[in-house]
């Protein structure tokens, strides 16, 4: 036994030993927790298998894929994960621009230009998401009625059912799949293009040039583009057509719209919500990342003759960038997870459909599970995107 | 005279963008200006005039009313008093204090409320004048250690006087009440619980590390929401069955998401502020051989926590603005019921915007309290500025 004691105390000598009886302990504390859990959620349902089953609920907003309340629940939680994107990606596109045409602003020489960007962060941040989004419906609501909708032509009708815009939709009899995959073609081609033509230029250290008329790279990626696409809008027999908005009196007298592109009040609501509110939280981080560079080279760009417009977008933002994208990745993911407070003004995304799943499935821990994963795996995509630009970002210089 | 053309002359004009930023600025606020002049011509109030009670302590019945005065009472005197001995606001701020003071209290005073709010504004003015007059004598230290405990105890005070004596169930809570308790707890529970998660994923035991780093990801990667839904449906599944804990009330299952919520957040903040530290620090602890305890205590969490001040404010401000979500799980909130009164009652019906601007009022006095405090903490510390 004195032997035993002995050894244990030239064991518990040693840091490396005395970590792993620590380690040892808590990991078993931990596996008497997980085990308590797992114990307790064995006694729910568990399996997904009920997502083979029919909906049985219809879904407002369906954007790319179509959905009626006949398909299985999968589909419709597909159909949520697709307007969860859909909302989420242009929020962020308009977040971002707004941020940083406020964080500019803020530091702007004109008094009323950062004023209101003052004024925009200060009230704006300190007030709840969840009220700005249903002031937003309320004032899509106050939108005319449809009996008094507003039209201007037959190109744009404005009630509070929603702002209906001209669109383009796929033509009859012809497949315009071919179309669209042209057209991704197209793009590729004159990014390519452009992006030859101002590398070689930054090489050559002289503008590329035909017929000593000067050729600017992006220029001529436009160009190619424009001219490409609208040759093969012809050659293809004109696959999409405008698909222009209606207002009309059906049989029984009832108002109804239709057509082109549906901007919804619930769309609006939220989207107006979330680029008002994540736009604060950028401009913040895009002020705090300007005002991080050294005076001098705002001072060196003066000195060189750049105009403002040009020190800022030549010299400033460029630098500031590299500090801006972590903390702005960490505002795209907030905006993502936030998009989920759309369930209470009835727009349906990833959340609300998950939720009307729980409800009529009653097996609320595995759905969680799944609501879970889908906000992993967007924050993932998400991050290694924006990891993807901080790495081109901070290579610039390096 | 010239001098002050030439400034206008710069700021305003100048170059070509200058002169059109300046007409876009001020065709924004001619926009809003017109509408809040439509908005506010066209409002009435007696949505939130007559329903004020609703409004701040929901369905907490008449005869228990004087606990949330008591808390009011509690927390003015804490306020007003550690205005004077801790922040000593400028004349501007000491100004613009009393204009929202006034507000708040014009907004809720009622016939039968009146005697409470005499109270309660001589209340703050005494203990504002007692607290001036206090920091000129010796007994200043005293006072302020007392503040310091109080401010560390009140969320305990305030669930004593919510409880003691039979007091109304939890769920009878509501209102402006439900958000700042809600809050309360979450912060005075979830920044130790924070703490420990971040010490944990600073460690460098693997064990503990991995561990902590799946519980802060996994609670971040759900919204809010989601979390308050799992409460709503299996959370009591999951507890143990000694206190009858199954049968909990929503307000608990509130408290228990949004301390774990809270604590996942301030993990996070207080493990930059950990980064933070130069590792000369740690290894000069080391040679002077601490022990852990002493090495956390007396070197690493004083300069780790001294950083990160102004975000961790940040993050209680999030919090305070999340206690609105709690809607999921069926609770009345301010906002709820700012929601439901213009929809459900037919005497206000299209009133929405003028009760949901007295509750976006409420929120924004608080967090804009708080926002404030950072910065000056934040000035105070110098961080900004090295």
């Amino acid at each position: 036994m004195s032997i035993f004691i002995a050894k244990l105390s030239t064991w518990s000598r040693s840091q490396k030993n005395r970590n792993l009886f620590y380690q040892l302990v808590f990991l078993i504390l931990v596996a008497f927790f997980v085990n308590y859990l797992v114990s307790k959620a064995m006694q729910l349902e568990l399996t997904l298998s009920h997502f083979e089953s029919r909906s049985g609920f219809g879904i407002s907003h369906t954007f790319i894929k179509d959905y009626t309340s006949n398909d299985s629940r999968w589909s419709a939680y597909f159909t949520g994960v697709i307007n969860t994107v859909r909302v989420s990606l242009v929020a962020i596109i308009l977040a971002t621009l707004l941020g940083t045409i406020m964080g500019v602003a803020r530091l702007s020489k004109n008094v009323l230009f950062s004023t209101i960007a003052y004024l925009y962060v200060e009230l704006v941040r300190n007030t709840p998401l969840l009220i700005q989004i249903i002031f937003w419906q309320i004032i899509f609501l106050k939108l005319p009625r449809i009996t008094e909708a507003l039209t201007f032509g037959s190109t744009v009708v404005v009630s509070n059912r929603g702002i209906l815009l001209p669109y383009a939709k796929p033509a009859e009899d012809i497949n315009s799949n071919i179309f669209v995959i042209v057209l991704l073609f197209i793009i590729i081609i004159s990014f390519v293009l452009s992006y030859y033509l101002n590398k070689k230029e930054d090489i050559d250290g002289k503008k590329f040039k035909i017929l000593n008329y000067n050729i600017n790279g992006s220029l001529a990626g436009t160009f190619v583009f424009l001219i490409l696409s609208v040759s093969a809008y012809f050659i293809l027999q004109k696959p999409f057509v405008l698909d222009l908005p209606s207002l009309y009196q059906n049989s029984k007298g009832t108002y109804l719209q239709s057509g082109g592109f549906e901007f919804t009040p619930e769309f609006g609501a939220i989207l107006f919500a979330l680029v008002i509110y994540t736009g604060t939280f950028i401009t913040e981080i895009v002020r705090g990342s300007i005002q991080s560079l050294s005076k001098g080279q705002t001072e060196a760009a003066q000195s060189l003759g750049l105009t403002n417009y040009q020190s800022m977008t030549l010299i400033i933002l460029p630098q500031a960038l590299r500090s801006i994208i972590p903390p702005l990745t960490n505002q795209f993911l907030n905006l993502t997870k936030n998009s989920s407070l759309s369930v209470v003004i009835a727009y349906p995304e990833l959340f609300m459909v998950s939720r009307t799943i729980m409800n009529n499935s009653g097996r609320a821990l595995p759905v969680f599970f799944l609501i879970l994963f889908t906000y992993l795996s967007l924050s993932l995509i998400i991050s290694l995107f924006m990891n993807f630009i901080n790495r081109r970002v901070t290579r610039i210089g390096a | 005279m010239n001098q002050q053309l030439k400034w206008a002359y710069n700021t305003f004009s100048g170059s070509f963008y200058n002169t059109f930023i300046t007409f876009i600025s001020l065709v924004i606020f001619g926009f809003i200006a017109s509408n809040l002049v439509g908005f506010i011509s066209t409002s009435e109030w007696a949505v939130v005039t007559e329903n004020k009670r609703l409004l701040l302590v929901g369905r907490l019945p008449q005869g228990e009313e004087w606990r949330a005065w008591s808390i009011l009472w509690i927390s003015s005197f804490l306020i007003f008093s550690s205005l004077n001995i801790f922040v000593k606001p400028s004349i501007k701020e000491l100004i613009f204090i009393s204009v929202i003071f006034v507000s708040v209290c014009l907004i809720f005073i009622t016939q039968d409320a009146l005697f409470n709010v005499i109270i309660f504004t001589t209340l703050s003015l005494g203990s504002y004048l007692f607290a001036k007059y206090i920091s000129q004598t010796p007994y200043i230290t005293i006072f302020r250690k007392l503040l310091v405990f109080m401010w560390i105890s009140i969320i305990p005070l305030m669930f004593l006087v919510l409880i003691i004596g039979d007091g109304p169930k939890p769920t009878l809570w509501g209102g402006f009440l439900l958000n700042i308790i809600l809050a309360g707890v979450a912060i005075s529970i979830g920044f130790p619980l924070g703490l420990l998660f971040a010490l944990g994923r600073a460690s460098q035991l693997p064990a503990v590390k991995i561990v902590c780093t799946i519980y802060i990801e996994t609670i971040r990667g759900a919204p809010l929401v989601g979390w308050l839904l799992l409460a709503w449906f299996v959370l009591p599944k999951f507890l143990p069955e000694f206190w009858n804990l199954n049968e909990t009330s929503v307000v608990i299952r509130a408290m228990i998401i949004l301390s774990a919520f809270t604590s996942a957040y301030t993990a996070e903040v207080i493990r930059g502020g950990l980064q933070s530290i130069p590792k000369g620090q740690i290894e000069a602890a080391d040679s002077l051989n601490l022990n852990l305890y002493t090495k956390l205590t007396l070197i690493i969490l004083p300069q780790a926590i001294r950083v990160v001040i102004p975000a961790l404010i940040s993050t209680f401000i999030a919090v305070f603005k999340d206690t609105s979500l709690v809607f999921v799980l069926a609770l009345t909130d301010i906002l709820q019921v700012g929601r439901i009164i213009p929809e459900q009652d037919p005497q206000f019906f299209g009133k929405a915007l003028e009760a949901l601007s007295v509750v976006a009022f409420l929120f924004w006095i608080v967090s804009m309290a708080l926002s404030n405090l950072s910065t000056r903490v934040e000035r105070s510390m110098g961080i900004g500025t090295r």
